[in-house]
């Protein structure tokens, strides 16, 4: 795997030098139809510092940006355990040295995405669409695809061949409308003499940068869609390797395209981040040139075609068998790999998930509620409960038996865990009635991720990071003390 | 005196890639005990898990106190396991025992409507699945690690340094840990 | 969402995967549209079950904002005898029955033209019909 990122640091920068230099004849043709005669050089300083300015932020701000951008929520294991399980899993798989920051889109279209500029400071983000449609297999699978985007340094190259791309549009643009503009405006007010002396080159000059302002975006579009395309396969590829079950990403995806639903918090700029275009539903005819994904119905065939393992080499043998004559997407040095990977079985879960039935609505509203910090009560009757953070009270009756059902603090849980003994305190107080709670002692055995019941019966888990001096049982609010 | 700084220009050479031979031979030997590292946590945790799960089962799967038993027996036998030579049999036959009480635990319905068993399946589940990952990420270091020990010209440090060959974790293969499909149907 | 009477947060409550909204300060419930009609099977079901209720002109009872689309709702009249007065959103985004209506329509019987609407609410709300 690690030669396979330093073969696509090096095509990365063969396709990062001709972006640039894209960007610099803009600049200069552009810098002298404005500035005539040499105002070429100042053209070029212009544009590196466009884009310059424009990396700086994206470098600072790049993750939080997005995330913002798209609605994501951080979640805790609590929130989704398996989701959070499966993220440690492909972690653990991938080799990665640290946990991911887990997200949750509150949105019904199915779809994931994962940033991180640097590999220390990764997320990986899914919609709740995406979890109440898919099973363990599948949703390990696009798990897999995320971490392989965040390995392979996907993130780096989206982020930044996108900005050269996004500051040579910007540029383009900006040229070409004051170019019909002032085309338009000074008709009236000049003379229809030719403009003595140097105009024959100037209009050379300036015929030049209208070519080019017309040209570089689409030959650098074009440059950029095609490696991106050429990433999704790769991280496809080891997608399949990380989980040895190509069938679950195939699944996945052919779940995630039967559905004919927008993202409306991604757009032009964040839609390569996303393991299907969220933006398909246009011109999926015309796609082929100028689409960010390879066509989903390809993908999907190229993993079901993976029969005998899950090599980087049975890939490619099945994208050729696929795709014909088309240039290869695995580097060679992925296709040296000698071991054979076998393809694992199914995991057990028997449970399917129905989409767009009762149960999936309901599991959907759930996750939602789950990700906006929604308690979640069962009544010994069977009567659920779900309620709301910023509900007061520390009871509910059961309107269908009549039994007193305690509300968990949810939210201080989860505070309390982070910011110690304070806030139970405080949060006693807001509970009112000074029924105590029990209280256990339980003592750390080592870093590591520990689990033990609460007294209710109740699982409770702390994670190797967890620092706080106890935590609160969400079903009984029955504070356990954590010892080192 | 050409020759002295000749000479003295050589050693410093070698010197210089003998001391990157030997950097980048700890640093993937740090990474094969970071990877061994990774599996002895979620072994631990499988241990920590299974008495909770055994304790929420018993009462449900009144007619499968063998498989339970198995469980128990094998996990006691786990963590009793000294030397890695003994660990390797006591944990795969841990997995066995784990593997067959999942597909087992699939025709209690109502076992499968409790919440805290369901959240307790789902940590096993994903221990088991951890403990398989990291296995397999491990194996891949210690292949990398064995293979730079052997091969020339890195092979000339190891041996200078008395870097060892370090053992592959095999929990036994069976069938790239299938799990096995029963059907009662 | 918040309760269209005391606009206090509403808990949900769950019971054969539909789900109902209910203030635990007023002891009103609302029926969603989409809940509905996960109830009754297909969106004909709940058009037919959201129309089924007249609306009523003349009463002076104060009309509720719908928690949905914060528009005033319509008063209609439901029950056996068509004597209580529940309210209506004009969107059709779902009914508002306060604590008193709902248990007159549990004790008399009769909600619109599915009876499987009241027979969830008398499960529901086994502890109110007593
Ligand atoms: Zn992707
Ligand atoms: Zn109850
Ligand atoms: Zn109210
Ligand atoms: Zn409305």
């Amino acid at each position: 795997m690690w030669e396979l990122i330093r073969a696509n640091k090096r095509k990365s920068l063969i396709l990062f030098i001709s972006m640039g230099i894209c960007l610099v004849l803009l600049g200069y043709f552009v810098g002298a139809v404005f500035f005539p005669p040499d105002g070429g050089t100042a053209g070029i300083v212009i544009a590196l510092g466009v884009w310059f300015f424009m990396s700086l932020i994206s470098y600072f701000s790049g993750d939080s940006i997005l995330l913002a951008v798209s609605k994501a929520q951080e979640v805790s294991h609590d929130v989704h355990p398996q989701l959070f399980n499966i993220v440690e899993e492909m972690k653990i798989a991938a080799n990665l040295p640290v946990m991911p920051k887990v997200y949750i889109v509150a949105e019904e279209a199915p779809n994931a995405f994962a940033t991180g500029i640097k590999s220390e400071k990764c997320a990986i983000a899914v919609t709740a669409g995406l979890l109440s449609r898919l099973n363990r297999d599948e949703l390990q699978g696009v798990i897999a695809h995320e971490m392989s985007h965040i390995v392979n340094r996907d993130v780096l190259f989206v982020t930044f061949a996108g900005i050269l791309l996004g500051s040579i549009v910007l540029i383009s643009q900006v040229f070409l409308r004051s170019m019909w503009f002032s085309s338009r405006s000074s008709r009236r007010y000049r003379t229809s003499k030719k403009v003595a002396g140097g105009g024959q080159a100037q209009l050379i000059i300036t015929a030049v940068a209208i070519a080019l302002a017309i040209l570089a975006p689409i030959l650098t579009r074009l440059l950029y869609f095609s490696l991106s395309r050429k990433r999704e396969y790769l991280a496809d590829a080891t997608a399949a390797r990380l989980t040895r079950y190509p069938e679950g990403l195939a699944s996945a995806l052919e779940q995630i395209s039967s559905v004919s639903l927008d993202l409306p918090s991604a757009n032009k700029v964040t839609a390569p981040m996303y393991i299907v275009n969220p933006l398909k539903k246009k011109g999926m005819q015309l796609s082929n040139l100028t689409s960010t994904h390879p066509p989903i119905s390809e993908r999907i065939k190229i993993l079901r075609g993976m029969m005998h393992g899950v090599n980087y080499r049975d890939y490619q043998k099945s994208f050729s068998k696929v795709r014909g004559k088309a240039p290869a997407v695995i580097p060679t040095s992925g296709l040296l790999e000698a071991k054979r990977i076998l393809i694992r079985k199914p995991s057990v879960e028997k449970r399917e998930r129905e989409p767009g039935k009762k149960k999936g609505i309901r599991d959907l509203g759930d996750i939602m509620r789950a990700v906006n910090k929604y308690a979640f009560l069962i009544c010994a009757c069977g009567l659920k409960m779900k309620v709301p953070p910023d509900y007061k009270k520390p009871k509910i009756f059961c309107p269908r038996c009549g039994r007193e059902n305690e509300v968990p603090l949810a939210e201080l849980a989860a505070v309390t865990a982070a910011v110690g003994a304070v806030t139970v305190e405080e949060g006693k107080k807001k509970e009112g009635p000074p029924g105590a709670p029990a209280r256990q002692t339980y003592v750390r055995k080592g870093k590591g991720w520990e689990s033990f019941s609460c007294s209710c019966g109740r699982l409770l888990q702390i994670s190797p990071a967890f620092g706080g001096s106890h935590i609160i049982c969400s079903t009984c609010g029955g504070i356990t003390e954590i010892k080192k | 005196m050409a020759i002295l700084i000749l000479l003295l220009a050589v050693v410093v050479i070698v010197v210089v890639v003998l001391i990157g031979f030997y950097n980048s031979l700890i640093r993937l030997r740090n990474q094969v005990k970071n990877a061994w590292s990774q599996i002895d946590v979620q072994l631990k945790r499988r241990h920590d898990l299974i008495p909770n799960l055994v304790e929420t089962a018993k009462g449900y799967m009144k007619h499968e106190r063998e498989t339970l038993e198995n469980i128990t027996e094998a996990r006691s036998r786990a963590i009793n396991a000294g030397s890695v030579g003994e660990k390797g049999p006591a944990e795969s036959a841990l997995s066995g025992a784990i593997s067959r009480f999942l597909v087992v635990v699939e025709n209690y319905p109502d076992l499968k409507a409790n919440q805290n068993f369901l959240a307790l399946q789902e940590e096993l589940t994903s221990t088991e699945n951890k403990i398989g990952f990291a296995r397999q990420s491990y194996n891949d270091q210690v292949l990398f690690y064995n293979n730079k020990i052997q091969m020339f010209p890195s092979n000339v440090v190891a041996g200078m340094f008395s870097f060892t060959v370090e053992e592959f974790f095999e929990l036994e293969d069976r069938g790239e840990r299938a799990v096995p499909k029963v059907d009662f149907s | 969402m918040d309760c269209p009477v005391c606009k206090e947060p509403m808990i949900v409550l769950e019971l054969d995967e539909v789900e109902i909204d209910h203030c635990t300060s007023c002891g009103g419930i609302w029926l969603d549209a989409g809940e509905l009609e996960l109830l009754l099977g297909d969106p004909d079901s709940r058009d037919r079950f959201l129309s089924s209720f007249e609306t009523d002109e003349v009463t002076e009872e104060r009309s509720r904002r719908c928690p949905i689309c914060r528009k005033r709702m319509e008063k209609v009249s439901a029950g056996a005898n068509g004597k209580v007065r529940i309210d209506r959103c004009r969107n059709n985004d779902g009914i508002w029955l306060d604590e008193g209506e709902l248990e007159e329509i549990l004790q008399m019987g009769s909600l619109g033209k599915d009876d499987r609407v009241l027979r969830l609410l008398k499960e529901m709300f086994a502890k109110k019909r007593q």
